[in-house]
């Protein structure tokens, strides 16, 4: 056989592992009764609930923050994340947590939020020379 | 209705347009001539030549204007224009004007054109027999690039994103519809504070000549099937390869060590999707260059040498849809948003995947393919393997960072691995110990047929005391947890010694080699330094102090990273003991000082220096934006960064409906007379004396008038202080003075006086018990060996400088 053709093989065996890997190492995007039901971490996508306390508390804990977030299916649950809490995160949009679910909270161990940030969006700030007070459009 | 509006400044943005429509339409000129030029039968008629080679220079000459209309609006600060008003504003700093440029997609649109203008005028003058054919590839090129610029909407489709458009037709709302709607707004929404950094302002034009040069090979490789010169191409497309490898590679580096310098991820690489994007197409590109030579000296490898160089390119396109179509927003944390130009990108990347596909299918029988095999111990044969192994290794990295793209295609919802470090890391590593050990060995190898019993003798010596090596760096930095972090560091000291032995031969004479000798050495060194700076970077902040939590959530999870530092209060932190004192404050950042001592067993001072982590704060946004700072060792580095600082904002907020009194806890009133001791949380005060002919600033006291001062002596925190609230009676109201004694955290009021009591109103508001001391919220890493890391790259700088000089002399001996 040519040599040529043994490495083409590997190649292929190895791409076929790759691919595999990737399948087998790729979580999947779930809710939180999903997460309920199963040992694994998965990635949650949904929304902060502004209404309920967050808790962050450096005083007493640098490492804890918690929160309630509602996901893409209505479903709301508390989260826990072990880690300062994100500076703007009272201005998100939209939440992806990866974790999974402990004893009727959600254990997140990452946190990825998407922020309108004011680099992103056009907000216009308007300054009112005159009358000297601000308001946003 | 038309309104005239006032104050704007209209030329600028019309000149700039002007120049955005002649650059799109010289490199439309550009591109027919040239092809034209190219498939003239009369070889004499220069006139398409000529016709397009003066396109293509007003081409860069357009170029050259529109960045010049952009940075006078810029600098003029014209907020009536889009980009200025919302990429820049009044305060910024002249230097930071030029990454405005390159933080919106136009202005890095325009960064990528005006390279490829540049690249192209250079071939203009260099590429001889290749003008015509090379250019017309490179002029197909810049006429996209152009269209991505054009901002006009043909047949209802918006093609291209101008950066001349006007605030009022970028926008929608009703302050437009006045005319002198400018005279509102006052500044620009500002450049993001990540970069606002002297990194940003030359890693992305590093970056983008990278891209832009990758053209050349490319365009080299399509001119070679069009023109049937199959075999010529590979000399001067060469010393270009390798140009458009070390600047790519060198930009990638510097985004690496902006991270590292300026954003609070805590490392130097992690996988984003975006680093990803720019460094697949950087190791197919590797790849590509090593078949090349391969070819050149054996005549082996000649399709993948091709498809490669042509791959690399259509893989900058793949990263640029990647990065600027938002397709990538659920998984990275820096990707462009949409334009809505995805379309757009899409066309650009297919017409040259259909125009290569089509190319190599025609040409394919007349392909210079040998059918022989490469003989096991001779040197193309290794170069091949190498190169396979990167494009493996490439796959890879492709494959999972393409998820988004399968979710978008297939309508699935596959999420990324949950541990994404993890999942590179364990199959780089093993690709990277394999280019290691190729990279190493293969130098002893000749070209065609190598004396096998010489090889194996002279590769012995390097082979043992490699292993000898090995053994003493993973004792010395403690990286033995891992089999293959063993293996992947003996593969990059043997390639540092087989390569070392390379470079010596180079100073008795045989100064061919010395390029790839010290290229290899450098990329040996920056395997080894991210190796070990990434298995062993150590988090000192640890804190085990946390209430809240059972041990068996902490065994569960990440350890705390985080330690609470509060002021003057010293911490331990692995061997140094750390102490917060204080902030100053410096335009919009905040400093934290952070004093870092090492102490000996017997109490003595061996090392003691300060940190300045920063954050910028911002009050209206509510956030803060923390930058690190970093003491660099010779042999590791001290990483520090604030992860959370009490917000500023609210001490200074006196408006309506708060006051400061709100800063306090409730009231507590007490009755007092002279002698009486007042106990409060931190401490206690006695009231000494009563002041009858107390004296208030700026109020006179006329005759009627009663003023009492009541002396009060304040303990707290160990110190003394005292304070004289006042009570005043004026005609017939009752005014009352407080003193703030900031120290102990106090405001006294006097407040009342009860005769019918014979006792004295004082009312003490005392700061609630968290505000009393100032705290931070750090986290520090320790980067152990990470200057191999670096040192590494300028080494391997070096190296690819050396084989451009030599490949480029090739080209002219030939």
């Amino acid at each position: 056989m040519k040599k040529s053709s043994i490495i083409g093989m590997i190649i292929i065996a190895i791409a076929i592992g790759v691919i595999v890997s990737t399948y087998a190492d790729s979580s999947t995007y779930g809710s939180f009764s999903e997460a309920k039901e199963t040992q694994k971490e998965l990635h949650i996508v949904g929304k902060l609930n502004k209404s309920k306390e967050m808790v962050y508390n450096p005083q007493q804990d640098a490492n804890y923050f918690s929160f309630y977030m509602i996901d893409n299916k209505g479903k709301e649950c508390k989260v826990e994340f072990t880690g300062t809490k994100p500076q703007d995160f009272e201005k998100s949009e939209q939440i992806v947590l990866t974790g999974q679910m402990s004893g009727g909270s959600f254990q997140a161990n990452k946190i990825l939020m998407k922020c309108p940030s004011k680099y992103t969006q056009d907000k216009i700030e308007v300054t009112e020379f005159k009358a000297n007070k601000q308001a946003n459009i | 209705m038309d309104i005239q509006f006032a104050g704007e400044h209209l030329l600028p943005g019309r000149i700039g347009q002007f120049f955005i429509v002649l650059s799109f339409g010289t490199s439309l000129i550009a591109l027919i001539s040239y092809y034209f030029a190219t498939v003239t039968k009369d070889k004499l008629d220069l006139s398409w030549h000529n016709l397009a080679r003066f396109a293509y220079r007003l081409n860069l000459f357009a170029v050259i204007g529109i960045g010049v209309c952009l940075f006078y609006i810029i600098y003029s600060h014209y907020f009536e224009y889009h980009y200025a008003y919302a990429h820049s504003s009044k305060t910024l700093p002249v230097y930071y004007i030029i990454s405005c440029f390159w933080e919106g997609q136009e202005g890095s649109f325009w960064l990528w054109t005006f390279w490829q203008g540049v690249l192209g005028c250079i071939l203009i003058v260099k590429a001889k027999s290749w003008e015509n054919s090379v250019m017309t590839v490179i002029s197909l090129s810049q006429f996209f690039l152009t269209t991505m610029l054009l901002g006009v909407e043909i047949l209802g489709v918006k093609i291209g994103s101008s950066p001349f458009i006007l605030l009022r037709q970028a926008i929608d709302i009703p302050i437009f519809s006045r005319a002198d709607y400018l005279s509102l707004i006052q500044d620009g929404n500002g450049l993001n504070p990540l970069l606002q950094n002297y990194w940003m302002v030359i890693h992305p034009p590093t970056l983008f000549l990278g891209f832009a040069s990758m053209v050349v090979p490319f365009s080299y490789g399509i001119a070679a099937l069009w023109q049937k010169r199959y075999s010529d191409w590979v000399k001067p497309a060469l010393p270009w390869a390798l140009f458009a490898v070390m600047v790519l590679g060198t930009g990638i580096i510097m985004g690496s060590f902006w991270a590292y310098e300026a954003l609070n991820f805590g490392g130097f690489w992690a996988w984003d999707p975006v680093e990803n994007a720019s460094i697949i197409p950087w190791l197919t590109l590797i790849a590509g260059v090593h078949v090349m030579i391969a070819y050149k000296n054996s005549g082996h490898s000649y399709f993948t040498a091709i498809f490669l160089i042509i791959i690399s390119f259509i893989l900058v396109l793949y990263a640029s849809f990647l990065t600027r179509s938002g397709i990538l927003g659920d998984t990275s944390v820096h990707a462009f948003t949409d334009l809505g130009m995805s379309g757009q990108l899409l066309i650009y990347m297919f017409a040259f995947i259909i125009l290569a596909t089509v190319l190599i299918i025609i040409n394919w029988k007349k392909l210079p393919i040998t059918k022989k095999d490469e003989d096991t111990y001779s040197r193309e044969f290794w170069l091949f393997i190498g190169a396979i192994v990167l494009v493996v290794s490439c796959i890879q990295i492709i494959a999972t960072t393409s998820i988004p793209v399968y979710n978008k295609i297939f309508g699935a919802s596959i999420a990324p691995p949950i541990n994404v470090i993890q999942h590179y890391n364990k199959w780089q590593i093993a690709f990277a110990f394999a280019i290691a050990t190729i990279s190493a060995f293969s130098q002893f190898l000749k070209y065609k047929k190598t004396d096998v019993r010489k090889f194996l003798i002279s590769l012995g010596v390097s082979f043992v005391m490699a292993i000898l090596l090995t053994a003493i760096v993973v004792y010395i930095t403690q990286i033995y947890q891992n089999v293959m972090y063993v293996l992947m560091t003996w593969a990059a000291i043997f390639s540092i010694l087989c390569n070392a032995r390379l470079l010596g031969d180079a100073f008795k004479g045989k100064w061919k080699l010395s390029g790839s000798a010290v290229a290899h050495i450098g990329f040996a060194f920056i395997l080894i330094g991210a190796l070990i700076a990434a298995a062993n970077n150590k988090v000192i902040s640890t804190n085990n102090t946390g209430i809240g939590f059972g041990d068996e959530f902490a065994k569960n999870n990440n350890p705390r990273e985080n330690i609470i530092l509060y002021k003057n209060e010293p911490t331990k932190m692995a061997e140094y003991t750390v102490t917060y004192l204080g902030d100053s404050t410096s335009g919009v950042n905040t400093y934290y000082r952070v004093n870092y001592k090492v102490i000996n067993p017997e109490g003595k001072v061996k090392e003691n220096f300060n940190l300045y982590p920063n954050a910028q704060q911002n009050a209206k946004m509510k956030q803060i934006i923390a930058s690190p700072d970093t003491k660099h060792y010779l042999l590791h580095d001290v990483y520090t960064h604030v992860s959370s600082v009490p917000l500023k904002e609210d001490e200074h907020d006196d408006h309506e409906g708060h006051s400061d009194d709100e800063n306090y806890q409730k009231p507590i009133i007490h009755e007092v007379s002279v002698g009486d001791t007042v106990r409060f949380r931190q401490g206690f005060l006695v009231v000494k004396s009563i002041n009858k002919d107390a004296t208030i600033k700026d109020i006179p006291l006329t005759k009627g008038d009663v003023a009492i001062g009541m002396n009060l002596e304040i303990e707290a925190n160990n110190a003394k202080f005292k304070a004289e609230p006042i009570f005043l009676i004026k005609g017939n109201t009752k005014v009352d003075f407080g003193k703030k004694v900031d120290e102990a955290g106090l405001k006294l009021r006097f407040t009342n006086i009860l005769p019918e009591k014979d006792k004295l109103e004082l009312t003490v508001y005392e700061k609630p018990k968290e505000d009393k001391r100032d705290w931070i919220v750090l986290k520090a890493i320790t980067f152990p060996y990470i200057n191999l890391f670096w040192g590494g790259t300028i080494i391997m700088i070096i190296g690819f400088l050396l084989s451009i000089f030599r490949r480029a002399k090739d080209v002219k001996t030939a």
